[in-house]
Formats: structure tokens, sequence, C-alpha cells
């Protein structure tokens, strides 16, 4: 029982040194222009979400889900009265993400999967094998991010692949590729976190005081999760954004979880042999 | 997509962002099947250790509970695949459970624990049927098994069933589970023994025969059982702290405290307590708790469960739990920082 991706790349990790591949979402870049949304679904055949509004400023997704990889996120926001417009002109009232499966370098969700069919594939990313998948839901409640989704229409769970079958084929993810400003950056992760404090070194000079990275593990916003592969520049609290400020790997209560009940087994089965004992 | 009010802000305190009440984390689906699985997992796994404890410390009387408490645990764990296979999202694929064993994942350790467990059950029951003089099989063969070895050889699976479910619940981002990871699975098994108790009782009962001392032992079992309940019910209140709410508060915390509390452990006591007294009829009393007691095990894991989406649901609760130490951009000082509203001089 061999998995093969392609003849070019097996799934099962070669000798080869693997490359680390993620993301780097810049929030001070996003126009909110949603080429992401719009590029992931159309690459990745993904059917409309309905055509509902949130009533949540532009944001008619909502939130990730099994038909939605990439979430723009519009924080809009009235500070003291004051519409957007008549506060400071750069990352005050009015803020833009795209949102993303975070690709976790400890991944709740895999951790969960009771079948294997989530995996980590030869570019340090996470992806849920669709022939495996039996829709069982449990990475659904796993991700500390609430990325993964079972879908109503085939009953499976789904989430961003960091565009697998592209990065195959040398190809960068539909969405980095759509982002008119660079917001969206792709490239060897370790690359990435450079560009990043780079560039939050830089948002500082210009006198963003709140702008930070979250997801690199050296500087938090990554709890127990052990870094993120797609990651984030932010000007505010995670919270604003919809992000946990410190994500926890969920499965670092297993252990802890079954020690704990088997204590309780054996004090209620000292319990029982006594309360069956003659007396 | 629903739009949630942003919650209010509590006096002197600065209203914590939320990104339009969204919620941040994605409940489970989880539902009745679900609930279900987990009353007669438990129902099952707790009849095998008390039929276990009854073979292995009891007198010749309690004989009767050994075999009743041997055949429910198989009757109630015979509906557990079907209902956790139909839950599936393709249930035609759920052998892909058994491609793998993955240690850290409660759901894999819970079905190879299910397929282990399910294996002593059947077991047990065939030879206690074929002691019982049934035509089983090769009764022959059956009769020849050692049953208190075998009994006990497949208590700490059955122990395993009975816990493992809250194990599985606290091994996920949901805040009120996660929290309480720890006491979730010590709570359902001692609801899960509590309920195999009653259920041995109320069999017992309905059974013609006079049983007093049978049933007095599975009283004590049972409440002793309850006791523990209890105290991790309590346990789990005192730990949540605001997490704790779903299950303090508003419908399903008061179908908790007088559905998991008022009738699964404290209306089976008053009753005896009452039957006592008022000298009632001591089957009736019987019978009486341990329905009680059925329906407040029932009741409990529905709250638990339940509980659950509304914690993943609250936003404020997620941010709790996963709140603490902000994140920290380069450069700054690795204390709390500031109040995070950057962006602005």
């Amino acid at each position: 029982m061999r998995l093969m991706a392609s003849k070019h790349l097996p799934l099962v990790p070669s000798a080869q040194p693997a490359k680390r591949l993620g993301f780097l979402t810049d929030a001070t870049l996003c126009i909110g222009c949603k080429a992401c949304e719009v590029a992931c679904k159309q690459w990745n055949q993904l059917p409309m979400d309905g055509l509902e509004l949130t009533a949540n400023s532009y944001d008619n997704t909502g939130d990730l889900g099994a038909t939605t990889w990439r979430h723009v996120a519009f924080v809009e926001r009235f500070e003291d009265g004051k519409p957007a417009f008549e506060q400071p002109p750069f990352q005050s009232g009015w803020l833009m993400l795209s949102d993303v499966c975070k690709h976790c370098v400890r991944a709740g969700c895999m951790e969960a999967c009771p079948t294997g069919a989530i995996v980590r594939t030869e570019f340090d990313t996470v992806v849920i094998q669709q022939d495996v998948c039996n829709g069982c839901g449990y990475c659904v409640p796993a991700c500390p991010f609430g990325v993964p989704d079972l879908s109503m229409f085939d009953g499976k769970a789904h989430k961003c692949t960091l565009c697998y079958d592209r990065l195959t084929d040398g190809l960068e993810p539909a969405c980095a590729k759509s982002c008119p400003t660079d917001s969206i950056q792709f490239g060897e992760v370790p690359r990435l976190i450079e560009r990043a404090r780079d560039r939050v070194t830089d948002l500082k000079r210009l006198g963003v005081d709140g702008a930070r990275i979250y997801g690199d593990d050296q500087l938090g916003g990554t709890g127990g999760i052990g870094g993120l592969n797609a990651f984030f520049i932010l000007t505010d609290e995670p919270e604003v954004y919809n992000l946990p400020a410190r994500p926890k790997l969920p499965q670092d209560e297993t252990l802890p979880g079954l020690l704990s009940t088997l204590g309780a087994a054996l004090l209620l089965g000292v319990g029982l042999a006594f309360s069956f004992r003659k007396r | 997509m629903r739009h949630v009010p942003e919650p209010e802000g509590r006096r002197g305190r600065r209203r914590p962002p939320t990104y339009y009440g969204v919620p941040p984390i994605h409940k489970p689906h989880w539902k009745w099947l679900i609930i279900s699985y987990f009353f007669l997992g438990g129902l099952s796994g707790g009849s095998y250790v008390v039929a276990t404890a009854a073979e292995l410390f009891g007198t010749r009387e309690d004989h009767d509970t050994a075999r009743i408490g041997r055949y429910l645990a198989l009757l109630s764990i015979l509906p557990c695949p079907i209902l956790l296979i139909l839950d599936l999202g393709r249930p035609e694929r759920f052998l892909n459970m058994l491609r793998v064993l993955k240690l850290r994942s409660p759901m894999s350790l819970g079905t190879w624990g299910l397929l282990t467990y399910s294996g002593f059950a059947t077991l047990s029951t065939a030879a206690q049927a074929a002691s019982d003089g049934w035509r089983v099989g090769s009764s022959g063969i059956l009769r020849s098994v050692p049953r208190r070895f075998v009994g006990a050889l497949g208590a700490p699976f059955a122990m395993f069933i009975g816990g493992y479910t809250g194990v599985l619940l606290g091994a996920t981002a949901v805040p009120i589970w996660a929290r309480n990871a720890r006491l979730l699975g010590p709570l359902f098994l001692s609801s899960a023994l509590a309920v195999a108790c009653a259920a041995i009782s109320l069999i017992l009962a309905l059974l013609p025969g006079q049983r007093h001392d049978a049933l007095e032992r599975l009283r004590r079992a049972d409440t002793m059982a309850s006791m523990a309940e209890l105290c991790c019910v309590v346990a789990v209140h005192l730990n949540s702290g605001p997490l704790g709410k779903p299950l303090a508060e508003g419908h399903l915390g008061r179908l908790h405290l007088a559905g998991s509390v008022g009738v699964g452990i404290v209306l089976p006591l008053v009753l005896h307590a009452l039957g006592q007294m008022l000298r009632l009829p001591h089957r009736l009393v019987v019978i009486l708790a341990s329905l009680a007691s059925i329906v407040g095990g029932f009741i409990m894991k529905y709250a638990v469960v339940m509980a659950g989406h509304v914690s993943a649901d609250d936003p404020a609760a997620t941010f709790e739990y996963a709140g603490g130490r902000q994140t920290l951009a380069v450069g700054d000082d690795p204390t709390p920082a500031g109040n995070g509203r950057g962006g602005r001089r």
C-alpha cells in the first residue's frame, strides 16, 4: 500500500531535504479585493457559498470553511464614534486580512485524524487526502483556528492544500499568484520569516507601533503549535482579526487526560471490589 | 451567514475585540448519534466492569448480577458501531479507521479500543450463555473458557470504553472541553459505572425472585460511582471559571443541574432514604431510583456535548482559553505587550 501523488513526487518522505513552503500574508498590504478568494475557488473548483450578505462590512464569506479556503476579513471600526475616514489614514479603523489554513508545524487536525487521511507533504504543508477521508469530523473541532470543515456536498473534510497540485508542477499557489499587492507572498518559510521581520521593523519605523508577526514560533502567536507555515503580519491584537493569541495543540491533553482516566479507573475499580466484598 | 451581535463589555473593562462575533473555531457536528453512543458505550463498558467485579469479588448471590451484566454489556455495545458509522460523512469508508493507530488521537485509540473490547464482550457473553445452558456454536469450548480470567483481562478495555470519550472531547480546541480535558474522562467513566449499576439493578428488580443482598451491593457500588461523578461535576464547575458558563447558566445549565445532578445523583439517594423511612416496597424503590440514575446519566452526556457547541460558538470563550500573553512584535520587550492598540501615533 504505497501512496504516490504523482510520478515525480511521492507523498512519502524522500531522502532529499524537504523544502518548507508557506505563505506570508501581510495585512498592511491587503486592499480587500478578494482576488485570492476567487482564484482559490477557480483553481480548486470550489462551489460558491451562496448569494448571502453577512452585513459584516464587505465580508461576504464570513469564515473559512469546506468551500472557502481563503477568507478576506474586513475589520471596520468606529473608534470614539469616529468613522473610518476621520481616523488616521493607515491601519487604523479599516483593516483587511486574507485568512487561510496555517499549515501548522504541529497540526491539531493531522494529529486528530483517525484515518491518516491528513498528512504532511514533502513541502511541509498539511493536506487532507480526499480518497482516504471518511468524514468523521474530528479534525473540525481539533483545529485551534477553525480551518477544516465538513462539506455538505461530499461529507468529507476540506481545507486549503496550499495548492499541492500546483506546487508539484513548480507553480505558486493560486491565491499568491493572483494577489495584486503581494499581500500574499509565497516561498520558503525561513526566507519569508526574514522578510516579515524586516517588514515589521520598517512598519515600526513608519510609526505603526502595533505591527507584529503572528505565527513565528520565536515571536509568539503559536502557543504549543510550534510555528505556522502560513503566518501573518498584523497591526493589532490577533483577536481583532479573529485569531486566537495563544492557540494550543489540543493533543497535548491526550496523555494527561488518559492518565487521569486511568487513575479514576483504578480508584473506581477498588471501590467496586469493596462494594461487592462480603460483609 | 448569521449576524451575531458583539458581546457587551463589562464595566471597567475594555470590550474584548471580536470579529463581529463570528466564532474563531468550528464546532463539531456531533449530535444525537454520538450522544447515544457515549451513553450506550458507557453502559456497556460499565456493565462489563460491574459483572467482572461481581464475579471476582461477589458471593453466590451476585451470580445474577454478573450474568445480567454480561448480557447487557453485549446488547448495549451492538448498536454502537452502527451509530458511529452512521455519523460519518462517508459511512462506506468506515474501515479507513483501521488503516492506522495513532496514540495521540483519542478517536484512533477509541476505534481500536472498541474493537478489542467488543471481542472481550462477545467472548465473555458467549461463555456466560454457554454456561447458562444456551446452545451457542461450540458450547463445549465456550464452557471451558476461564470466565473470571477473561473478565479480568477485558475489564481495563471496558473501563477505557467508559472513559476515553471524555478524553476525546478534551483533546479539541473547544474551550469548555479543552479546559476540562483531565476531568471529562473520569466524569464519563464514573457516570458509566453508575448507569451500569442502575441498569443491572433495574433488570434484577424486574425479574421474579428476591435478591435483596445483590441489590444492596449494587446500590453500594452505584452510590460510590455517583459520588465520584458528583466530585467530577463539581471539579469541572470549579475548574472552568468563566468558560463554564454553558454548563452553569441558561437552559442547558439548568438541565445539567436538575438532570445530571438532581435526577441522576441526588434523586436515587433520596428515594432510597425515603424508601427506608416510609417502608416502601423495596422493589419499587429500586426501580424508580435506577430509572432516575439512568436518565441522569444520559442527560449528563447530552449536557456536556451540547455545552461544547455553545462554548465553541462563543468567541470570548475561545479567546479566554487561547489567550494569555499577547503576540510580540520584533524588538518588543517580552513582557505583556502594552494595550496592543497599535497603528496610531
